[in-house]
């Protein structure tokens, strides 16, 4: 009889001591995991976005946490690796026992991770993944953090050409040269109207045509691709874009640093025309490379230091000028995009979880899904909601432009003050 | 005809660049049988000695080669002493090296990572985006200075191992380091030297590097499977040969690059190698190999 009862009393013990767990779990920091490209063709915006999660998690916990517990950031560097970002996300799922993730950099990251934490029901704020294909796999658990998907980046450079440039000055020509990667090929399929395909399935995700540059009554002159990987030969494909004598010249560069390449081989091959647009090149280290040949250059962007965008992290009004300031005390250098917009990520997941009251990731997911315009997610990128794929509801990417070195925003003008006028021509680099 | 010519131009400006990476490459596989994946890794090092000095004291790439030469040697010393010296009478000593290098690769990449950030960075002298215009053709300056510094180094390399003592020393070694001991040859100090030569050539090449692309730390990566092409072309261990294969391949893929688009011209370097490993493993000057 003694036995039987200490049997019970050890079951009761044990059972009592699972059922703690967890309320145990619960009064630990709250874990979140992050894989990111630190070392690898990825690992300049990697690392800064790295940073970006770490500020924002660090002033979150000095505010005193969410749901009264710290939050707790577990970076993996995935070598800017698919298979290592797979993993390291499964890891921090099944292993870590993280109750939130943070996305990855890059679309060609983004893609295969979507389906990890789709079936395994966490939450995905995208920082970087603008391929629109990411959106249609039918996955409901996706969020985008930047304004929209790569194929209609496009828009923004249309709008400039429709209400910037004068119609009689207008470019009748464009040259476009592009990375062979997952997001630069989206813009390039929106610009020249081509369809998206399904690579699963061979479907058709959508049909773009005919194209932001055909609705514009521009003819492309010249187009040609540069491989992911170990391309060199810059001053040749300068050449030919010069040859082309294009009014307009379009390089979907994949990072800053194939931003700087071309632009330095603009200059060496006295390239000219009457408008430059490039699809990377926003920070910092592009004027560094270039100097004044940057002079004139568009280039859309998610986020700018001036953006007057009024936010909140932590329950207290948090500006993006507050923002500069704590990155600049911070890491010493004024940030970039590649900052902003995981910090923008973490503002996000912040609200969805204070928003929820928990950290259950379909709860966090309901209530992401049910922001609007009037009751949007507040961040340093701006509002924030939703349509059903995960892509951001009627919300315009920045377009600026480097004038006397320094990055100006130019378009939407409605949007905010502190709009400057946009430099045209560009003429000689 | 103009285009040709053009083309022409850009690929042996390429090739002059690509011939001082492979040089050191090719030098200390010929004398240690190093398979050094690392090389590249210790080239963006040399870039990054000259990008400070540039950086902060201004002083222009092409002064600071000496010094990162000579700083990125004294890293080769060290290495040699922590790294290869032990295993350097193994019988399966090449084969040890290419995992030893490939380890240091990503040693010296996460350390410049830890030291200078992920940031990339390019150094800006005034010639590094200049050219020289006859009629619509044009000779990059950049390119130009890094091709003609690159060959007067090789040239000196060159005329060091053919008419030094020293110099032969190394070639004796090169061809046969058990002979080459037994004639009192200090094989070992050969040894050091050589890759401290290679090494300081790593660097040389880091500095013209420095402003002909930009760089960061992991972008070693991707001239690995380039360099290898050149230095296996060329038959491993031959520098003349490495020089000759730097000039054929970049003007074949600049052309390449003009008649059947850019993704190709990449492409060239990596199906040279595989080409040259079917159909003449030895390369362009190299040994052939021995049946076991």
């Amino acid at each position: 009889m003694r036995t039987e009862q200490l049997r019970g009393a050890t079951a009761l013990t044990a059972v009592m001591a699972i059922l703690a767990m967890p309320v145990w779990a619960q009064d630990g920091p709250i874990k979140i995991g992050a894989s990111l490209p630190l070392t690898g063709n990825f690992s300049v915006s990697g690392t800064k976005h790295q940073q970006g999660y770490e500020l924002c998690i660090r002033q979150i916990n000095e505010r005193g946490g969410v749901l009264g517990r710290q939050l707790e950031l577990i970076v993996s560097d995935n070598r800017s690796d698919p298979a290592t970002a797979i993993n390291q996300y499964e890891r921090f799922i099944n292993v870590d026992g993280v109750e939130a993730v943070y996305g990855t950099f890059s679309s060609r990251l983004s893609f295969p991770v979507a389906s990890i934490l789709a079936k395994n029901g966490f939450v995905h704020p995208l920082p970087a993944g603008g391929a629109l294909r990411i959106y249609t796999q039918g996955h409901k658990n996706i969020f985008y953090f930047q304004p929209n998907a790569a194929e209609y980046v496009g828009a923004s450079l249309a709008d400039v050409l429709e209400n910037l440039v004068p119609a009689d000055g207008a470019p009748k020509t464009a040259a476009i040269i592009s990375a062979d990667d997952f997001f630069a090929n989206g813009v390039w399929a929106g610009l020249l109207g081509e369809k998206v395909m399904d690579p699963a399935d061979g479907s058709e995700v959508a049909d773009l045509a005919p194209g932001y540059l055909a609705e514009r009554g521009i003819e492309v002159v010249f187009s040609e691709r540069w491989p992911e990987e170990g391309f060199n030969d810059w001053l040749n494909l300068a050449n030919q874009v010069k040859q082309a004598d294009a009014d307009l010249i379009i390089g979907l560069t994949a990072s800053a640093e194939e931003a700087v390449q071309l632009t330095r081989a603009f200059k060496t091959v006295q390239a000219t025309a009457e408008m430059v647009y490039l699809s990377q090149g926003t920070q910092t280290e592009f004027l560094e490379g270039t100097s004044e040949s940057s002079n004139g250059i568009l280039v859309h962007t998610s986020w700018h230091k001036d953006a007057p965008f009024e936010s909140v992290l932590g329950g207290e009004p948090y500006s993006n000028a507050d923002f500069v300031a704590t990155y600049e005390a911070a890491y010493g250098v004024v940030p970039d995009e590649d900052a902003a917009i995981p910090f923008a990520v973490c503002q996000g997941i912040e609200q969805a979880m204070i928003g929820a009251g928990t950290t259950d990731n379909p709860a966090m997911g309901d209530w992401l899904h049910a922001r609007t315009k009037e009751d949007p997610v507040r961040t340093i990128l701006g509002r924030f909601n939703w349509d059903d794929i995960g892509l951001p509801a009627d919300k315009p990417f920045l377009m600026t432009q480097w004038n006397d070195g320094e990055l100006q925003f130019v378009y939407p003008t409605d949007e905010f003050e502190g709009v400057s006028p946009m430099s045209y021509p560009k003429g000689s680099f | 005809m103009e285009q040709i010519i053009q083309t022409l131009i850009l690929g042996i400006a390429l090739g002059g660049v690509f011939a001082l990476m492979g040089s050191g490459l090719s030098l200390v596989f010929g004398v240690m049988r190093i398979v050094n994946l690392a090389h590249p890794s210790l080239i963006i090092a040399g870039a990054y000695v000259t990008y400070w000095g540039f950086r902060l004291w201004g002083i222009d790439p092409l002064v600071m080669l000496p010094v990162a030469a000579v700083v990125l040697a004294g890293i080769g010393v060290l290495l040699y002493k922590l790294v290869f010296e032990r295993e350097a009478r193994s019988a399966k000593y090449s084969e040890m090296t290419v995992l030893l290098t490939f380890a240091t690769a990503m040693i010296v990449e996460g350390a410049l990572g830890f030291m200078f950030t992920n940031t990339q960075r390019v150094t800006s002298p005034g010639y590094a985006t200049d050219a020289i215009f006859i009629g619509n053709v044009f000779i990059p300056m950049g390119q130009l200075y890094a091709g003609i510094v690159s060959l007067v180094i090789i040239g000196a390399l060159a005329a060091f191992l053919k008419y030094s003592r020293f110099g032969n020393a190394i070639r004796a070694t090169t061809q046969n380091r058990d002979a080459a001991e037994l004639l009192g040859v200090n094989v070992n100090l050969v040894g050091i030297m050589s890759f401290a030569i290679g090494i300081g050539l790593a660097g040389a090449a880091g500095a013209l590097v420095s402003f002909v692309f930009s760089f960061f730390p992991a972008k070693h990566w991707e001239w690995v499977a380039v360099l290898m092409s050149l230095v296996v072309l060329g038959g491993m261990g031959s520098i003349l040969g490495t020089v000759l294969a730097s000039f054929l391949l970049s003007i074949i893929a600049a052309f390449v690059g003009v008649w059947f688009g850019s993704t190709w011209s990449t492409m060239t370097f990596f199906l040279a190698l595989f080409l040259i490993l079917l159909v003449r493993p030895q390369g362009l000057f190299g040994e052939k190999p021995e049946l076991a």
